[in-house]
């Protein structure tokens, strides 16, 4: 039986009113915090010379990366990418290093910094709403999208949904489903009629950011077993080299 | 911009709203306040955890809402599917409704003024004594100045039929409503020429929106907004016409930065296009127009040439879009607009969008866009409590209807007159004022004289939620229970009947509107108006005709109900046609036509001073609650950076706007998304109020500066009509 | 050149006025400290959520794990390649490490969020995750290099026996601590790896570990030379002048390398035009291989100036500013930000490295006054000169 697609949001910026009903609603919904949010305005707002206006703004947040560098990065491991598509965060393991804010390439973790030791200080980010998703219900923010601007559903019918809007309105986006491969594909898809640099989205290739690091750690192992054997090795022959060296130049007291 | 930098330095907001996340646990400690009547319903579960139908009351849209309670503490807000204005969403203010409920700022306990009026000091009091104090002091004025003396004024609201009734006991003609503020020249132009309020507008199959100043993505009605943008999609074109570039302008095929208060200069030009050039649709327009044979004529001079010099959008254009317009046929749609008191000729501007309308025979059902029926009076008959009539009235309206305002329909009245009625004491002088679910402090222009008018009042008695700025200057103060602590009479919508039941319990002392009224109508002598034991009796005897059980209702929240729906088109005008000529305006020594009236213009280095929503607040009222808060925008003074630099001002200075009444600080915001002759102040800010600790002085108050222009007509406030000079402060 | 700031040479040095500048200063930054741990990282830092690392990470750990290069550079010199004429360094090297892993553990414990929960590290294993290797290293290496000193602190206790006895069984340690060493060191520039859009182009390749393990080296000699020079001034002991040359030499050697390295790599990879089309980050990347390659590699190639206590000690310190610099650049200054937020290290994030870094000088100089730190079975400079110079 093949895997269920995981599920995916889809937000088309055309539809976008910047009204922040979803900020609002994931505010509430996931208790956060009154001087932390975890979904923003990101956007230029207004551009363009008076009158020849433009105006594009879109609610950013955790992209649920397949891949995730955050979780690829955790020290501890607190970050799981779950099957369905959330990267889920256990706030009992987090000591609080943030690595995962510089490893995510969207900047999407958050810390708490003016929390104290006795506050807890922890990380926060979308969670896209997994424990609704776990009760069959949509992600708070796309439940409330008064215009259906967000919408939510099984990834892979978000992009062909997505394709099908760019195919049938020629001229009103960008042929691009950001999403689609960035980073290693991602779980917000985001369509357009700006260019996404323009939206804060950033320019990212089809590989992972973290498959390098990653690769490079698969070998640690074996570096350091290998390493270790290499200088035992050095170590003795070098020893038995001398120990000889000495034993043939015996009288000679100091060298230098 | 609610960006994360912004809301980095909120931390203080947790610690003082005692209320949020960290007290919420704190108080899951008590005995939980969860609605008994819910649970009794089987709403809620044994430990108080469920979901309960109810109504947001963040705005007048009144969306469903379906609240989720955990603990007996409502922890989220959704919006209901089964309503036609949530449907399943709620916008940013709905979301935040559960922080108005839970802010700490909150009222619990009637308070009655110590100190001197303004002076923000109260010591609370027992209901008894607080309603036993309004009592004696409204009696007292209707005894010494007749009833005609105590005014009474609040803001549309379930419970208005009630606030009504006992004004209508007491037997005063004095009532104030926002709708001078707010929507007069509409409704008073649609009731001229349609018969009806507020024409319903349908989005299904829309190709053509002109919206003349309908900020539908910011002044937000959940559905409207949502079909609009969903129409958008589809690829309908929106023509939209504002000085300012509105977050609806980004949407928009076609922004036209209009010179304010010319947009009937530009819709008349339309007309005349369509009449002249014969592309409306004539079948329509001879079988349902009054007036359509000499229209063409009436319409002769105001060429798009003409409208150029007007409006400062060019001919062409004018008459593209008119030809566009025309094209769409019953596809299109002119909006009849809802906060449209911008000028004093804002009658005219709303004669010409229901003309309009009317050429390309858009009313026609079943593909018409704009529905000549108001979505309210859906013919749902619901009973009431016996009571006997009211007192005959034989004292003069202050407010000047009709007496000074001939064409001004007795519901929607003039506010603002009324409040300078107080100061002129004339024709007679006012001493008392009795205020429910309404803001004048900031509401009303001039703040002021408003504060002047309160001054000269013997006792001011204010109905809220919270200590706002008309609170402030109260005598005394009446905590109602907020919206998702109470039941309010039924709303009715779209041929349904919607309950607002309690979610929780009511915190604190805080009490229904329902519950006050009957109870201060007793200690007036009124009890035999007021025949409902409790809310819940009053809410039997609404469903009685409708042989439905209230039990029914809670449950699910609402109630369908079958009305007949005739096809016909009728229109409720004298003529019994579109009155695009009225005999009664003409009657009254007004133009009969729509016409053009020359609005008055700034003078060089004066800037229009605009006003207008912003998503994320409603009005005066929700800027203490702290989710909104967080997500707002900076209040500033906009103006566009090409003016801002030749004023030597640079975006964030802090500067002076000066207005004949008044001046304020405020921070600028240089943009280019507004008309260089125009600055744009958000409203709702600047709240005096102490007690609104979130709220206290962030921003200024653009009624601060507004000038009390009325429209002789309408009786509408002209909100765009004060010029201002700017310089850095 | 911190070094030189903490202990330029025309300052009074005399150990009572430099003990409490010292214990003045960690005064400082155990107050901010107390602020920190009860209001949180921001009541006291420019940390934002564009900038979750600042000079906290690249002045402590960065620059910290780096300059303690010297103690396994030392450690395999003496004890895997037997090169015993190293032994004089050897113990204030592995001390210098020593303090300057337990200064780390220190800036890492104000840096953390929750710094308590440290050991979750030892628990909770992320095996894709570089900062969980270079924890688990750092942590283990620190304890290899107590163990390396324990002989060193157990001869002052006096307690020789002992202090054979751990010695007879160092090679292990003395390997496991150089592959630990290896492993952090490298993966330290590792941790950069998962920012490929982020880091400017000049730095970022997958040779990074390579590349800090090569200048961990050359760090690690001049930190030598450095600390020699400085303790030899400060101390008035004797200057191992002909060792600290043959130190020179080697790191004009690994320099040399070190710059192939990042030429051909760039080369390699054709991004040899960011050299000069990069503004700042062209000027900041030839600053540092100037300061930290080129400059040595001429500089310790002229005999005289190599055999010239100050020429050394000129050298040591110039090449260590281009690596700091080099620290600074990657894990900071050349990294694009997603905001336009900006960084500003402030006072009192400053204050808790200057106290941190008062400890480190502190506890050397109470070890230089009261241990053993010349190894008793060298006799080239006399131990008395130690006990002698302040008296
Ligand atoms: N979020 C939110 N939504 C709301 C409300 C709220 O407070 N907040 N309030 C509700 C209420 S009570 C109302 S009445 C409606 C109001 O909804 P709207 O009728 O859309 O009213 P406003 O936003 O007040 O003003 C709309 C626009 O009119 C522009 N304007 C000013 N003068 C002129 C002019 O002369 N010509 C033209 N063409 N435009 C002009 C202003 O720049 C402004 O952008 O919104 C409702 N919805
Ligand atoms: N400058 C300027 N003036 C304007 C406008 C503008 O855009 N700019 N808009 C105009 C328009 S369109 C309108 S509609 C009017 C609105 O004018 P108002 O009706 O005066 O203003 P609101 O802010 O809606 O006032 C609502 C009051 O009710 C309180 N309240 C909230 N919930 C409850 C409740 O459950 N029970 C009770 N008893 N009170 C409650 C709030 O705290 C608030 O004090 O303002 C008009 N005036
Ligand atoms: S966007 Fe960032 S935080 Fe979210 S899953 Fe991807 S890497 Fe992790
Ligand atoms: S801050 Fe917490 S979640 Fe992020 S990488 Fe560090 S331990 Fe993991
Ligand atoms: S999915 Fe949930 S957690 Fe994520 S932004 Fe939306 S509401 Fe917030
Ligand atoms: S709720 Fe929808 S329309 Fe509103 S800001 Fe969020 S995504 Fe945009
Ligand atoms: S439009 Fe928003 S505030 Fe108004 S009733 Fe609906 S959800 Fe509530
Ligand atoms: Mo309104």
């Amino acid at each position: 039986m093949p895997k269920p697609q995981p599920f995916a949001i889809l937000l088309d910026a055309t539809r976008c009113i910047d009204c922040r009903a979803c900020m609002v609603a994931c505010s509430v919904e996931n208790n956060v915090p009154m001087d932390d949010t975890r979904i923003w305005v990101s956007g230029p707002g207004v551009f363009g010379d008076y009158p020849d206006l433009h105006r594009a703004t879109i609610p950013y947040h955790c992209m649920h990366c397949l891949e995730p560098a955050c979780a690829s990065a955790c020290p501890v491991a607190a970050w799981t990418k779950r099957e369905d598509g959330p990267v889920v965060y256990d706030s009992a393991r987090c000591i609080g290093c943030r690595y995962c804010m510089n490893a995510c390439p969207f900047g999407v973790p958050h810390f708490d910094w003016n929390a104290g030791l006795l506050e807890q200080p922890l990380i926060s980010k979308c969670s896209l709403c997994a424990h609704r998703l776990d009760a069959g219900e949509q992600p708070a923010c796309v439940q409330t999208c008064l215009t259906g601007a967000l919408r939510f559903g099984r990834r892979d019918e978000m992009i062909a949904e997505a394709r099908k809007r760019i195919a049938e309105n020629p001229g009103r986006y960008i042929d691009h489903v950001y999403g689609e491969t960035e980073n290693g594909g991602t779980s917000y898809l985001i369509l357009s009629h700006v260019a996404f640099g323009l939206l804060g989205l950033p320019e990212l290739g089809p590989r992972s950011v973290n498959e390098v690091s990653e690769k490079v750690m698969g070998t640690t192992i074996p570096f350091a077993l290998g390493w270790a054997a290499v200088l035992a090795g050095v170590s003795a022959g070098v020893h038995l080299h001398n120990k000889r060296k000495e034993a043939a130049a015996q009288p000679v007291e100091e060298k230098e | 911009m609610s960006d994360r930098r912004a809301s980095a330095s909120r931390r203080d907001f947790l610690k003082l709203g005692g209320s949020s996340l960290g007290a919420l646990a704190l108080g899951a400690a008590l005995p939980a306040p969860v609605a008994q009547a819910a649970r009794r319903q089987g709403l809620l579960d044994s430990r108080g955890g469920g979901v309960i139908p109810t109504l947001c009351e963040m705005c007048v849209w009144r969306c469903g809402v379906l609240a989720r309670v955990r603990d007996g503490r409502v922890v989220k807000l959704e919006g209901n599917p089964d309503h036609p204005h949530s449907r399943g969403r709620l916008c940013a203010r709905g979301q935040s409704g559960l922080m108005t409920t839970y802010d700490p700022d909150r009222v619990l306990q009637p308070l009655v003024r110590v100190g001197a009026r303004g002076a923000g000091t109260f010591r609370k009091a027992s209901w008894d004594e607080a309603l036993d104090l309004t009592a004696q002091k409204m009696l007292q004025i209707r005894d010494r100045y007749g009833p005609q003396a105590m005014i009474f004024s609040s803001t549309h609201n379930l419970s208005q039929t009630q606030f009504e009734n006992l004004l209508g006991a007491y037997g005063s003609p004095n009532y104030g409503t926002q709708r001078s503020l707010c929507f007069n020249s509409m409704v008073t132009a649609f009731l001229v020429t349609y018969g009806i309020e507020e024409p319903a507008r349908n989005y299904d199959n829309v190709e053509y929106i002109l919206l003349v100043g309908r900020n539908l993505a910011e002044a937000i009605s959940t559905s409207e907004t949502g079909a609009l943008i969903e129409a958008l999609a589809r690829g309908a074109k929106l023509v939209y016409l504002d000085p300012r570039f509105t977050k609806t302008a980004a949407k928009a095929t076609e922004w036209i930065p209009i010179r304010p208060g010319t947009d009937a200069a530009f819709l008349l030009a339309m007309i005349h296009i369509i009449v002249e050039e014969h592309i409306g649709d004539c079948d329509f327009v001879q079988q349902y127009v009054q007036g359509c044979q000499q229209l063409p004529q009436a319409m002769a001079e105001y060429t798009p040439e003409w409208a150029e010099t007007k409006t400062g959008v060019p001919a062409d254009t004018i008459r593209r879009i008119a030809h566009e317009f025309a094209a769409a046929k019953r596809q299109a749609l002119a909006h009849p607009g809802w906060r449209t008191s911008n000028f004093v000729n804002s009658f005219q501007t709303e004669r010409a969008i229901a003309t309009l309308n009317a050429i390309v025979g858009n009313l026609f059902e079943p593909n018409g866009c704009l529905v000549a029926a108001s979505p309210e009076a859906s013919g749902v008959n619901l009973g009431k409590p016996p009571q006997p009539a009211y007192p005959r009235i034989t004292a003069q309206r202050l407010d000047g209807v009709p007496w000074k305002y001939p064409m001004v329909p007795l519901k929607l009245g003039v506010f603002q007159e009324l409040r300078d009625a107080i100061l002129a004491g004339e024709p007679y002088q006012a001493h008392g004022w009795f205020i429910s679910r309404q803001n004048p402090v900031l509401s009303l222009p001039d703040r002021r004289r408003t504060l002047q008018a309160l001054e000269r009042l013997d006792f001011v008695v204010d109905i809220d939620v919270v200590l706002n700025d008309t609170g402030w200057f109260a005598d005394v103060v009446l905590p109602e229970a907020s919206y998702l602590e109470r039941y309010d009479p039924l709303s009715v919508l779209d041929g349904q009947v919607f309950l607002r039941q309690p979610v929780i319990e009511p915190q604190g002392e805080a009490r229904s509107a329902l519950w006050i009224y009957r109870q201060l109508g007793e200690r007036l002598g009124l009890a035999d108006f007021f025949q409902y034991v409790d809310e819940e009796d009053y809410l039997r005897q609404q469903l009685a005709p409708l042989g439905a059980s209230l039990e029914d209702l809670k449950a699910s929240g609402r109630l369908s109900v079958a009305t007949s729906k005739t096809g016909e088109i009728t229109f409720n005008t004298p003529s019994g046609k579109i009155e695009v000529y009225s005999e009664t305006l003409a009657n009254a020594g007004f133009s009969p036509w729509p016409t053009w009236e020359e609005p008055p213009a700034p003078e060089p280095g004066q800037f229009y001073l605009l006003t207008g929503k912003v998503g994320q607040h409603t009005q005066f009222a929700t800027q203490n609650n702290q989710y909104l808060h967080k997500y707002q925008d900076e209040p500033r003074l906009w103006m566009n950076m090409d003016s801002a630099a030749a004023l030597g001002l640079q975006d964030g200075d802090w500067v002076h706007v000066t207005s004949p009444v008044g001046r304020v600080r405020i921070r600028l915001l240089a943009t280019p998304a507004i008309r260089p002759d125009c600055v744009y102040m958000p409203p709702g800010f600047g709240h005096f109020s102490k007690a609104l600790r979130t709220a206290y002085g962030v921003g200024a108050s653009d009624s601060d500066l507004h000038v009390t222009y009325v429209d002789p007509i309408s009786g509408g406030q002209a909100l765009s009509q004060t010029f201002v000079t700017v310089e850095r402060a | 050149m911190r070094m030189q700031v903490a202990l330029p040479s025309r300052v009074d040095l005399r150990p009572r006025r430099l003990v409490w500048v010292l214990l003045g200063l960690m005064g400082i930054g155990l107050v901010v400290a107390v602020v920190r741990f009860a209001n949180g990282i921001g009541a006291i830092s420019d940390l934002s959520n564009t900038y979750p690392w600042g000079f906290w990470i690249s002045f402590d750990l960065f620059t910290g794990v780096a300059i303690g290069s010297g103690a396994f550079v030392m450690a395999a010199a003496v004890y895997i390649f037997e090169l015993k004429e190293f032994r004089p360094l050897l113990r204030p090297s592995v001390l210098t490490g020593f303090l300057g892993y337990i200064m780390v553990i220190l800036a890492l414990l104000v840096d953390l969020g929750r710094p308590e929960r440290i050991w979750h590290l030892m628990i909770y294993w992320n095996h894709t995750s570089i900062l969980f290797e270079i924890g688990v290293c750092v942590m283990s290496y620190t304890a290899v290099l107590a163990i390396e000193f324990a002989p060193v602190l157990f001869e002052g206790l006096k307690l020789e026996t002992w202090a054979r006895r751990i010695h007879r069984y160092i090679m292990p340690f003395v390997i496991l601590g150089v592959v630990l060493s290896t492993l952090h060191q490298s993966s330290l520039g590792s941790l950069l790896l998962i920012q490929p859009e982020k880091l400017h182009a000049l730095w970022w390749t997958p040779l990074l570990p390579v590349f800090f393990f090569v200048s961990a080296v050359a760090i690690g000699l001049a930190m030598i030379i450095l600390e020699s020079s400085l303790s030899a001034s400060a101390f008035g002991r004797g200057l191992e002048t002909p060792l600290l040359e043959k130190l020179a030499r080697a790191a004009m050697v690994v320099s040399g390398i070190y710059l192939l390295m990042k030429f051909g790599e760039l080369a390699w990879t054709g991004e040899l035009g960011l050299l000069l089309s990069s503004g700042s980050m062209s000027l900041l990347f030839w600053a540092e291989l100037i300061l930290g390659s080129v400059v040595p590699l001429v500089l310790f190639a002229i005999p005289r100036f190599r055999h010239s206590p100050k020429g050394l000690l000129v050298g040591a310190t110039i090449l260590l500013a281009g690596m700091i610099l080099n620290r600074f650049d990657v894990s900071w200054f050349a990294i694009r930000r997603l905001t336009d937020v900006g960084y500003i290290p402030t006072l009192p994030e400053i204050s808790i490295s200057v106290a941190i870094f008062s400890f480190g000088i502190l506890a050397f100089i109470l070890a230089a006054r009261y241990l053993p730190l010349l190894d008793p079975q060298e006799k080239t400079s006399a131990p008395a000169e130690i006990a002698g110079a302040h008296g």
